[in-house]
């Protein structure tokens, strides 16, 4: 049988790389856990990949992997170099604030604080009024995200972890929906309290999404989630970023 | 950022506070000076560990507080000696 005949592409289907690296930020292969990709200039992208394929060799013949996660955790890291910032940051801080721990963790009243994008099942912040917003329907507003007010959800500290849901457009939560405690680790927590490392946790713990107006974090969350906190006679705070 | 303006916040409040970074943003603390910070050798996403690890997590939280009670002074930032490891397997 004569093998089909294949159209070569127009000019205007081929992708570039450049285009192929974006892909994956928000772009038709988005992918978050490689969203650093389209931050690399076009060199260091192929390096990469490159670099990816060489080392499935080993994983190929042996299962090993091990060589292959360095590579991509040192590439990770490396495609947040400042120097490679597109994306403008204006936080530059010359003080630290800073208030010292009046007693030891082991006496104190301790709150987890994530900026993970988690809330109990049943209590969804329902962003811009929807309902029942997929991860999918996330992604496509992640600009919208980012210029809107965050929204504080309470998790009570002794809720099951199958009772929790994340939804955030701006990082790869693949591995917070297999764990929690990936990156809101409140079992953790709930097991050190038992032990005596901490003294008490709080009632609550307390989730937004990240991917939110900094100004306003900045200038009237962070102060009224304050206040919130010392009002419950919070003495230290574990705060987790994604 | 967002866990930077926090960070400052509760801490200008009163409340002392320790927060994590996975290594890939570890200039953002250098930039943005919260009181206390643990760098952690994860990758983005996975700030505390891979899914199911929980030796890294208690080691993670563990070194977290730690810092918490020994910082003498603001921007204390404190990379783990550690490296990323995948969780186990299933």
């Amino acid at each position: 049988m004569a093998e089909p005949e294949v159209q070569p592409k127009t000019q205007a289907e081929l992708e570039t790389f450049r285009e192929f690296k974006a892909s994956f930020y928000y772009g038709s292969r988005t992918d978050l856990l490689f969203k650093w990709l389209e931050r690399l200039p076009d060199d260091q992208g192929a390096e990469f990949l490159a670099g990816v394929l060489r080392l499935l060799d080993g994983a190929i013949d042996n299962g090993d992997v091990g060589l292959l996660l360095e590579h991509i955790y040192e590439w990770n890291v490396r495609a947040y170099r400042p120097h490679l910032d597109h994306h403008e940051f204006h936080w530059f801080y010359d003080d630290s604030p800073f208030t010292p721990m009046a007693k030891p963790l082991a006496e104190s009243r301790l709150a987890l604080f994530t900026s993970s994008g988690h809330f109990v099942e049943g209590d969804d912040p329902e962003p811009f009024g929807i309902k029942n917003m997929t991860q999918e329907e996330a992604l496509g507003r992640i600009k919208d995200f980012g210029k809107g007010e965050p929204q504080l959800s309470t998790i009570p500290s002794d809720t099951p972890v199958e009772k929790l849901v994340v939804r955030h457009a701006g990082y790869d939560i693949r591995a917070a929906q297999k764990d929690a405690n990936t990156v809101f680790p409140i079992e953790r927590l709930r097991e050190f309290q038992q032990e005596g490392v901490i003294g008490e946790l709080a009632p609550n713990a307390y989730s937004f999404v990240g991917a939110t107006s900094q100004i306003r974090l900045k200038k009237k969350f962070g102060p009224e989630w304050a206040q919130m906190l010392k009002d419950q006679a919070v003495d230290a705070v574990l705060l987790v970023p994604v | 950022m967002s866990v930077g303006h926090i960070a400052r916040a509760f801490e200008e409040a009163g409340i002392s506070t320790v927060a994590l970074t996975a290594m890939p943003f570890h200039h953002v603390p250098e930039r943005m000076k919260p009181p206390r910070v643990l760098i952690t050798p994860h990758i983005s996403g996975r700030t505390i560990s891979a899914p199911g690890d929980v030796a890294r997590q208690r080691e993670v939280l563990l070194a977290a507080f730690k810092l918490l009670e020994e910082a003498t002074e603001g921007a204390t930032l404190r990379t783990m000696d550690a490296k990323y490891q995948p969780g186990p397997a299933g």
